[in-house]
Order: C-alpha cells, then sequence, then structure tokens
C-alpha cells in the first residue's frame, strides 16, 4: 500500500520539475532525430546487389539511441542526485522512512518514464526509417525487405534498445546513488559509456579488441540491435545485453547499500 | 529570498565610488581566493586527480593493445624518413659538375583500374594519379634511399624540383612536351625548364650535401599507385590502391661534359645503362616475424627501355616520395586526454555552478563586487590548472607508452623513434594541455550560462564524444566537417605524422584527418572557449546572482 503511494509520490516529484519534460523531448528528439540523419545518409553504392555488405538495416536506423542516452543518463541522475542537491532528501526519508522502499519507487518510476520516451524514440526511428529506405538504393526492387515488426530479429532490435535504455538509465540511477552529486554522476556515466568507442577506434589488435567489447556497457549492450552477423564471436545479443544488466544490477546494489548504510 | 536585492545593492557599491582597501581586492587576491574553493573541496581534488590516472591509463591500455603491421619495406631516406623509392632509371656516371638535358616529348599514364560494373560510379577516384613524374635526375647510385635530387614534369602539378624525398619546389606550370635540364655545381643542383631548347627558364634550386664525387644522372620515370574510395557504409570505408604505369617519351638525352670513352660506335644509346631502382624488391629491414607476410608481393618490374634513334621510351611504375602511416604513435599514447577531459569538464562546471546551488555566489560577489572579474579569476585558475594536469599527464603517459608501443613493433624508419625534447612531440604534449584548458573554460563559462551542472556537463561531454562517433557514420565530407567544427578538433594539434604535398593521402576524419595545420583545431576550441565567456560575462552583468 505504502509502496503504491511512494511510487505516486515519486511521479508527482518527476513530473512537476520543469527541466522533465524538456528533458523527454529532447532525449526522443535527439534519439529520432540522429537516426534519421544516419539512416538518411545511408548508401550501399560500394556494394553488389543483394549485398554481401553488413547492412544491418534495423542497427543503423536505430543509431540515435547512442546518444539519446545521454539524456537519459541526465534524467537518471538527476532524479536522485537532485535530492541531495536540493537537500529534499530529508524530507523525501522523513514521508518514507524505509529507505530501499523510496529507492526501489524512484527506480520503478525511472523505468517507467524511460521505457515509454525510448520506445517514442526508438518507434520515430524505425517509422522514419520505414518511409525513407524503400525510396534509396534499400528498396524491395534491390532485394531489401522493408523493416517491419514481424521480422522478428528487427522486434528483438526494437525492444532490445529500449530494454537498453532502461538498463541505461538503472545503472546511471546506481551511481548518482552512490556518488551523491549530480555533474560527478554524469561525467562518470558518460565516461564508462563513452570511452569503449573512443578505445576501439585506436585498439588495433583484435584480442583486446574482443575484450573491451565484451566488458563495455556501451558496446556490448547495443549487441542487442544486432540482426545480421548474429555469430559474431564477440558476443551475441542477448549476452551483450546480459553484461549491461550486471553493471546495472551491481550499481543498484551498490546505490541501495550506500542510502542504506550512509547518512542521507 | 533577498538575491535580487543584494545584487543591486552590490551595483550600487560599485558605481558609487571606491570602496576601501580592505573592501576592495586586487586581482592577485581574487586568483588566490579561487584557488583556495577550487583546491579546498575534497571531492574536486579526487575528480582533478582522476583525470592524470585515465589519461595514463587509457594511453596505457591502447599503447599495449596495438600492435604494428609489417611494412611492404623498411627503406628509409637520407635523413631516416620512411621513404618508397622504385622507379625506371636510365643513366650514366657524371663525375665532378656537369648538366644533363632531355626533352620530354610525351608521357601517357596507363591505368590499370579495378574493373567497375558498367562505370556506374560506385567508386570514386580520390587520387587522379597527377603525381606520375618523368624527368632527370642526379642520384647518389642505384641504392634505394640514397641521395638525389631531380626535375620532372607531372600531369596535374607542372615542373617540380624534388630532392632527397621531402624537398619538393615547384617549377613553372607546364606538361609534356617541355625541355628539362639539370645542373650540378658541388652540392648545389639547379633545374631549369624550356620549350624550344634554346631559352631557358630557372626552376629552382636545391642543395644535396654530401654527394659524392660521381653521381647517375639521367631520365627517370616513376608512377604512383592510384587510390580508390568507395562510397562510406555503416561506418567502414573502402581504399582500394591500384598500380599505374607512365609511359614517357625522352629525346635526346644528353650529358656536359660527354664522357670520350662512351661515345665509340656514336650511337645515342651508348654510355646508358637501364636500371630499376625497387625498394621493394630486396628487404634490407629487419626479418619478419614467424608466419608473418608482407602485405603485398612485389610486382613485376616494367618492360626495358626502348631507343629509336635518339629517342628513348621509358616505362615506369612506383614513385619516390616519403611513405607516411596513419598510425600515429604520440597521438596514441595521448589517446586518454578524451577521458581524462570529462573528469576535468565536471569540476569546472562545478566551480561555478556549485557557487550558484550554494548561494554562495552572492558572498563572493559582495566580497569582490566586480562579477567580469570573479568570472576571469575562475577561468584563469581553472585554465592553469587543467593545463598543469595536462602537461604533467601528458608527459607521463608518453614516458609510459613509447617503450611500450616500441615493443609492440613500432619501430623506425616506419614509426619514427620520438624523443619527448623533439619539438612535434612537445607540440603534441603542451597542444593537448591547452586543448584540456580551453574545454575547461570552456565548461565553466557554459556552466555559468546555464546554472546547472547536469546540463552543462552533458552538453559538454556529447559535444567532444558525438563527432568521434558519428563521423563514422555520415558522409566523409559531412563527417569531416562535424570534426572541424566541434571542439574535439583541437586534438588535431596530437599529430606527429607529416602530410605532404606531393604525396596523395586517404583522409577519412575518424582516422585524425580534420586539420592539416596543427594549430588550426587548436584555434577552434579556444574559439568555443572565447565566444562562450563573452556570452557569460554578458549574462553575469545582466542576470542577478
Amino acid at each position: 500500500m505504502s509502496t503504491v503511494y511512494a511510487i505516486r509520490a515519486e511521479w508527482t516529484k518527476l513530473r512537476t520539475v520543469v527541466s522533465t519534460p524538456w528533458l523527454l523531448f529532447t532525449a526522443v528528439a535527439v534519439t529520432a532525430g540522429i537516426s534519421a540523419m544516419v539512416t538518411n545518409a545511408a548508401s550501399n553504392r560500394t556494394c553488389p546487389v543483394p549485398s554481401p555488405c553488413l547492412d544491418d538495416l534495423p542497427k543503423l536506423s536505430l543509431t540515435g539511441a547512442q546518444y539519446g542516452q545521454a539524456l537519459v543518463v541526465v534524467l537518471a541522475v538527476l532524479v536522485m542526485s537532485e535530492e541531495y542537491g536540493t537537500r529534499s532528501i530529508g524530507v523525501s526519508l522523513m514521508a518514507v522512512p524505509r529507505r530501499w522502499r523510496l529507492y526501489l519507487s524512484k527506480a520503478a518510476v525511472l523505468t517507467g518514464v524511460v521505457v515509454v520516451i525510448g520506445s517514442l524514440g526508438v518507434l520515430g526511428s524505425l517509422l522514419f526509417a520505414r518511409q525513407v529506405l524503400p525510396g534509396t538504393a534499400f528498396s524491395a526492387a534491390n532485394g531489401y525487405q522493408g523493416l517491419s515488426l514481424r521480422d522478428e530479429p528487427t522486434l528483438r532490435a526494437v525492444y532490445g534498445t529500449v530494454l537498453y535504455l532502461a538498463l541505461v538509465a538503472l545503472l546511471s540511477y546506481g551511481v548518482a546513488a552512490m556518488l551523491r552529486d549530480t555533474a560527478g554522476s554524469v561525467a562518470t556515466m558518460l565516461i564508462l559509456l563513452y570511452v569503449a568507442p573512443i578505445l576501439t577506434a585506436v585498439v588495433t589488435d583484435p584480442r583486446w579488441l574482443t575484450r573491451i567489447e565484451r566488458v563495455s556497457p556501451m558496446i556490448a549492450g547495443l549487441k542487442i540491435q544486432a540482426t545480421t552477423a548474429l555469430d559474431s564471436p564477440t558476443i551475441g545479443p542477448w549476452q551483450g545485453l546480459g553484461v549491461l544488466a550486471l553493471w546495472a544490477a551491481g550499481a543498484l546494489l551498490a546505490g541501495l547499500l550506500s542510502l542504506q548504510l550512509r547518512d542521507a | 529570498m533577498n538575491g535580487p536585492v543584494t545584487a543591486t545593492t552590490h551595483r550600487t557599491t560599485r558605481t558609487a565610488g571606491p570602496l576601501p582597501a580592505a573592501g576592495r581586492p586586487g586581482f592577485g587576491w581574487l586568483l588566490l581566493s579561487e584557488w583556495t574553493k577550487l583546491r579546498s573541496v575534497s571531492r574536486w581534488t579526487v575528480a582533478l586527480l582522476t583525470a592524470p590516472v585515465l589519461i595514463i591509463l587509457v594511453g596505457l591500455l591502447s599503447a599495449a593493445s596495438s600492435q604494428a603491421g609489417n611494412p611492404d619495406s623498411t627503406v628509409s631516406g637520407p635523413d631516416g624518413t620512411w621513404v618508397q623509392d622504385r622507379f625506371h632509371f636510365v643513366h650514366r656516371p657524371l663525375t665532378g659538375d656537369g648538366s644533363v638535358t632531355t626533352r620530354v616529348a610525351s608521357t601517357r599514364l596507363e591505368l590499370s583500374v579495378p574493373q567497375q560494373d558498367g562505370g556506374d560510379g560506385r567508386t570514386q577516384d580520390v587520387e587522379r594519379t597527377v603525381w606520375s613524374k618523368a624527368g632527370l635526375m642526379v642520384k647518389d647510385g642505384l641504392r634505394p634511399g640514397s641521395r638525389y635530387a631531380a626535375v620532372m614534369v607531372t600531369p596535374g602539378h607542372g615542373v617540380r624540383l624534388q630532392s632527397n624525398f621531402t624537398t619538393d619546389i615547384a617549377g613553372p606550370a607546364v606538361g609534356a612536351p617541355t625541355w628539362l635540364r639539370l645542373t650540378r655545381a658541388g652540392s648545389t643542383i639547379s633545374a631549369f625548364q624550356s620549350s624550344d631548347g634554346v631559352s631557358w627558364t630557372p626552376a629552382g634550386t636545391v642543395t644535396v650535401p654530401d654527394l659524392p664525387q660521381t653521381v647517375e644522372v639521367g631520365p627517370f620515370v616513376a608512377s604512383p599507385a592510384g587510390i580508390l574510395m568507395g562510397e562510406r557504409q555503416f561506418g567502414t570505408v573502402q581504399f582500394e590502391r591500384y598500380p599505374t604505369t607512365t609511359r614517357a617519351v625522352f629525346e635526346r638525352p644528353t650529358l656536359e661534359p660527354a664522357r670520350a670513352t662512351g661515345a665509340a660506335s656514336g650511337e645515342p644509346q651508348d654510355g646508358w645503362r637501364d636500371d630499376e631502382v625497387n625498394d621493394e624488391a630486396g628487404q634490407s629491414g629487419p626479418p619478419l616475424p614467424a608466419g608473418a607476410r608482407p602485405d603485398k608481393t612485389p610486382q613485376a618490374g616494367p618492360p626495358a627501355a626502348e631507343w629509336a634513334g635518339d629517342r628513348l621510351t621509358l616505362v615506369g611504375v612506383g614513385d619516390i616520395a616519403p611513405r607516411t602511416k596513419s598510425e600515429d604513435v604520440i597521438k596514441l599514447g595521448l589517446t586518454g586526454a578524451y577521458a581524462g577531459l570529462m573528469a576535468l569538464v565536471a569540476v569546472a562546471v562545478l566551480f561555478v555552478t556549485t557557487e550558484y546551488r550554494r548561494g554562495m555566489l552572492r558572498t563572493t560577489f559582495t566580497a569582490s563586487p566586480r562579477r567580469g572579474r570573479v568570472l576571469v579569476a575562475k577561468a584563469m585558475v581553472v585554465g592553469a590548472v587543467t593545463f598543469v594536469i595536462g602537461l604533467v599527464a601528458g608527459v607521463a603517459a608518453l614516458l609510459i607508452t613509447l617503450p611500450i608501443t616500441r615493443d609492440n613493433g613500432f619501430l623506425p624508419p616506419v614509426y619514427p623513434d620520438w624523443s619527448l625534447i623533439d619539438p612535434t612531440v612537445l607540440r603534441a604534449i603542451v597542444g593537448t594541455a591547452g586543448v584540456l584548458a580551453a574545454i575547461a573554460v570552456f565548461s565553466l563559462a557554459l556552466g555559468t550560462v546555464l546554472r546547472r551542472a547536469a546540463g552543462a556537463v552533458a552538453i559538454v561531454i556529447v559535444l567532444i564524444i558525438l563527432p568521434q562517433l558519428l563521423a563514422g557514420a555520415l558522409p566523409t565530407a559531412a563527417g569531416q566537417w562535424l570534426m572541424r567544427l566541434t571542439p574535439p578538433a583541437g586534438f588535431s594539434v596530437q599529430q606527429t605524422v607529416p602530410h605532404y604535398e606531393q604525396v596523395p593521402r586517404i583522409c577519412i576524419p575518424e582516422n585524425g584527418c580534420v586539420y592539416d595545420q596543427p594549430w588550426a583545431g587548436f584555434a577552434v576550441v579556444c574559439g568555443y572557449a572565447l565566444v562562450t565567456m563573452a556570452v557569460a560575462l554578458w549574462l553575469l552583468r545582466r542576470r542577478d546572482a
């Protein structure tokens, strides 16, 4: 009973902050917008038709998630760190004295919101690709299937990406609960996510590339978007998302412990 | 909240006249107080110290996990530069001073372009092989990599005088047919061009030190490989190098003073010897590791020179030019700057947003009513601190990574054996520290404009990372402009692989091909810092604290 109230309270807190709607709108816009930009720029002119290139169209059309996640990180961090920044954590804990209950309520509201905006961004990206790709070289006449949610790997890429964003949010939330500082948490999270792609761009040794791709929350997690070359020796789609889930679970647990064991 | 009131009071005091000496701190005191604020928050100290650790660790990881490929050849030029030295040379010895003259009657590029399906333009030729070379050369023997000077006519760049692989002087912008002459006087080589063989135009003079008394002189032909670049797709670009040949016709090659012994039978070809110089033929470098193969097998040489009267037809392949690799050992060792930067960004933003959040800024402005000076002091403190951190971390990262990359096969002449006091390396280190400082000032200013930590940190970090990730997904030109106009353009100051105008190169932005001038990108990032600072100063005066 009181968990329901706690969740409702958290939802009220989140939706009544002025910056939240802006953040949510920007997250959807960035995800869909960058996806659209990349989809629009795609070309298959170097590949014979039908293509032996790794033309993973669903993955391509969901590129924007790599950038939209930065806003999801900010949102998730703010949900926790602003309580400390504005010192409202004391009031919140007075209202909901069971700290784990407060912690899980916040996490539940955050997950719900991220699933909704993630779905909007992802479906927007996919709709754009559905509209645009048949008019390019990736047309049915050239042997490309239109993107469809009835295609099982495409469907997995779509809801997998939403899951990915939700897990990134939970990971950031856990980190914010540990660090209790907005800028520090945002910086930590963005370093954690984005350092790996920079490393893979400079590293040439294949063994190290594999290692980095297997442990990086961003690279491993986004393997869920793959619809071709599924027998990749690096890591499969679900194993990849599993890596991110482990990161998220670890951070959530550490955040909870930090909340339970330290003074607020 | 009495924020507006307090702010107004400050404005009044500022305009009302001088305060007592104690209330009007000098700029030095302002710097000291901001420095005290920065160093006395233990979290910030931790974050500031995280930056060099990240810079060193990421550099270490990049270096430890990179392996050098096997080069086609390991021939180096007189100054140690890694070079290609392959051409067809018809030559005779010249002892002491003298000159050699010929008319280049025609040059014809014979491409062997890979088959294209119906010429639908799926690939674009980025290098139209405008650097094929036909002309006269003075060379210290036939050993690949030895000293030389050469005057040549090229299809796209007129007459050039080149020497020792790296020197390239533009002469008259004419093509074949033309007369060329090369004159040696000691170590000074002068080139001349003429349309009629009577009146000569100077085409430049070079000094080739340590040229021996007897040199080989005569006509030569070289024909660099072309490059086909596919359109970008799914983050990858395909390149194909294809060999080309150039056929050149020379008329009346003559040497002065002519050697008496050579002209016994009076035939024009008497005394001229025909050789192909080829640096890829004999591997003179260290033996390759077991199981390794060179990147490609050397091609068969071109057909022998043909004489018809005093007309000489010569077919050449290859090039006489510095080789370059896109891997940059210094850039690799400084990769961590991207990661360390993010920690510095967080501190720089917090340095001002925390004052807003805690209401501390009002105290600060009470102590020092001239707001602009406070922000400038903050910027100077943050800039100086990040600069020093970047400097120390950069030196440490290179001290650690250079021996590792050397062990991983990044060896001279392909990869220069850098020392930390080399001006190029110093530029990379100091430039990297400068980029960190400029981005820290940019972050501080953006934090002042937005007054919110989360937004400012996220915007700066996304601006730093996004171009790097997105450049690969956009068409090459769009990707390059994205890299040129965003703050990470500053990191082009790290590049140490030289670019030669006379060498075509593959240029894709995510490989660091952003600006040719190392400092150009630095100007971009300084622009970001200055413009945002100006906006922040303006807003600071206009808004309530």
